[in-house]
């Protein structure tokens, strides 16, 4: 990754250089060993700041958003999740392609922070628990590539054989109603509803969040149990059908609520009712929310 | 939810969206034709089960409701023609979802009535609302208050 590392800051410095991006997203070193925060360099002297490690976790397409009206280029590096996470962004119409230098790097998977916390730099860290079963680890959108492709897509393939998706849904599919309920309200009712995982989301990217909105009456601002829950329910079906499995949500969650047992629920349901969908592969205007199909199954005879 | 409320007396709230073109007529035609069926239900008209949003579902649940009937048109027979194929996507999925979070299942539904289906209205009601019975009030995602 150091290779990657140099190769990164060089072509930033290069396209900074030019004036062909204003900007340049990449990631830099935080106050922590095991945190890599993301880094915004605007000037060529500054790109020696980033840094390709073990624990770039951030997904740097939803900073995008926040230079969609501004003028001139902005570069930004994208892992494989990154990428999905701009082609829903392209698919939501809230950014335009040609604004944006796509720099694809290769991911070999990103490692669990708190366990690395918890272990120390010489500990044996295993990977986040989102990149263990990641299917896309190299980018699928970009401009420029670095590192090599060849073998990221060969690492690629042997991934996607292992990936074992959904048991930890099935396994809670298993458990009685009363139990499911009192793990879900055990979660959420730590939940201190401070929106990070609304923030860090690129799907949810509504102009206005209705959480936001004060005056709809049917939205309790309240922080009790079931209002959580009411948040909780509704932030997963907004989601639906365009969450790209970055797990974010869960990363930037300070209460370690596990938001991505509820959406790969979701997920697995989609492609088990709808035919298998994977979001921000394609941006072809086709959600599974947003279309129907007169063969959908049929329960509500 | 009244003060005096026991478990002896308890009957289920039960909330129906009932589309205007379709189940709001149905229903209609059952009360013309005298077909006797359980007061326990409450029917909101919406312009078409399209317009359920999942959120009402769940404020419903959260203010007391013991179980929620969402009802339209059949599939194909839409007055606005493709908005029940859309309610039929969320709510397969929402159904889903609530049973995954640890709803009974039986409490939220959704059925297809025509607005000739009086007989099928009566049905359903009766159904839902025994089902219900027999589960007891709904505690889960209620707002204590």
């Amino acid at each position: 990754m150091k290779e990657i590392t140099l190769q990164m800051q060089e072509l930033a410095r290069e396209l900074l250089q030019k004036g062909e991006v204003n900007v340049v997203l990449g990631w830099e070193k935080g106050t922590f060993w095991y945190l890599s925060p993301p880094a915004f360099v605007d000037k060529p002297e500054d790109v020696e700041r980033l840094v390709y490690d073990d624990y770039c976790h951030h997904n740097l397409s939803k900073y995008l958003m926040d230079y969609r009206y501004q003028e001139g280029k902005v570069a930004v590096f994208l892992k494989g999740c990154d990428s999905r996470a701009f082609n829903i962004l392209l698919e939501d119409n809230q950014l335009e392609r040609e604004k944006y230098v796509l720099i694809g790097i290769p991911c070999p998977g990103m490692k669990d922070q708190e366990k690395a916390k918890e272990f120390g730099v010489n500990g044996d860290i295993p990977l986040a628990k989102k990149c263990q079963e990641c299917k896309y680890p190299n980018p699928l959108v970009y401009d420029y590539f670095l590192g090599d492709k060849k073998a990221a897509d060969e690492a690629a393939a042997t991934k996607e054989a292992k990936a074992k998706e959904y048991s930890d849904v099935e396994q809670m599919e298993k458990m009685t109603s009363d139990e499911k309920y009192d793990f879900w309200s055990s979660q959420y009712e730590r939940c201190i509803r401070c929106y990070a995982c609304r923030n860090v989301c690129p799907a949810c990217n509504c102009r206005e969040c209705i959480f936001d909105q004060s005056r709809t009456g049917w939205i309790g601002k309240a922080n009790n149990a079931s209002e959580n829950q009411f948040f909780a329910l509704t932030r997963a079906m907004h989601v639906a059908g365009r969450c790209i499995e970055c797990g974010e949500c869960e990363r930037a969650c300070p209460m370690h609520i596990p938001i991505m047992l509820l959406n790969k629920k979701l997920i697995k349901d989609i492609n088990e009712l709808f035919g298998e969908y994977d979001a921000g592969v394609k941006v072809d205007g086709v959600l599974p929310l947003g279309h129907f199909d007169k063969n959908d199954p049929e329960e509500f005879m | 939810m009244s003060v005096k409320e026991t478990s002896s007396n308890w009957e289920p709230k039960i909330l129906v969206f009932a589309c205007n073109w379709c189940t709001y007529a149905g229903a209609d035609l059952a009360g013309l034709s005298r077909l006797q069926y359980p007061p326990n239900i409450r029917i909101l008209r919406v312009p078409c089960s399209g317009r359920v949003n999942p959120q009402f579902v769940l404020r419903a649940f959260q203010r007391g409701v013991d179980g929620v009937l969402v009802a339209g048109c059949h599939p194909g027979d839409c007055h606005y023609v493709t908005g029940n194929y859309f309610t039929r996507r969320r709510f397969l999925l929402m159904q889903r979802l609530l049973e995954y979070v640890g709803l009974d299942p039986e409490r939220f539904q959704a059925r297809w009535i025509s607005g000739s289906e009086g007989p099928k209205f009566q049905e359903v009601v009766t159904k839902l609302t025994e089902d219900i019975k027999a589960l007891g009030p709904n505690r889960k995602l209620r707002d204590a208050q």
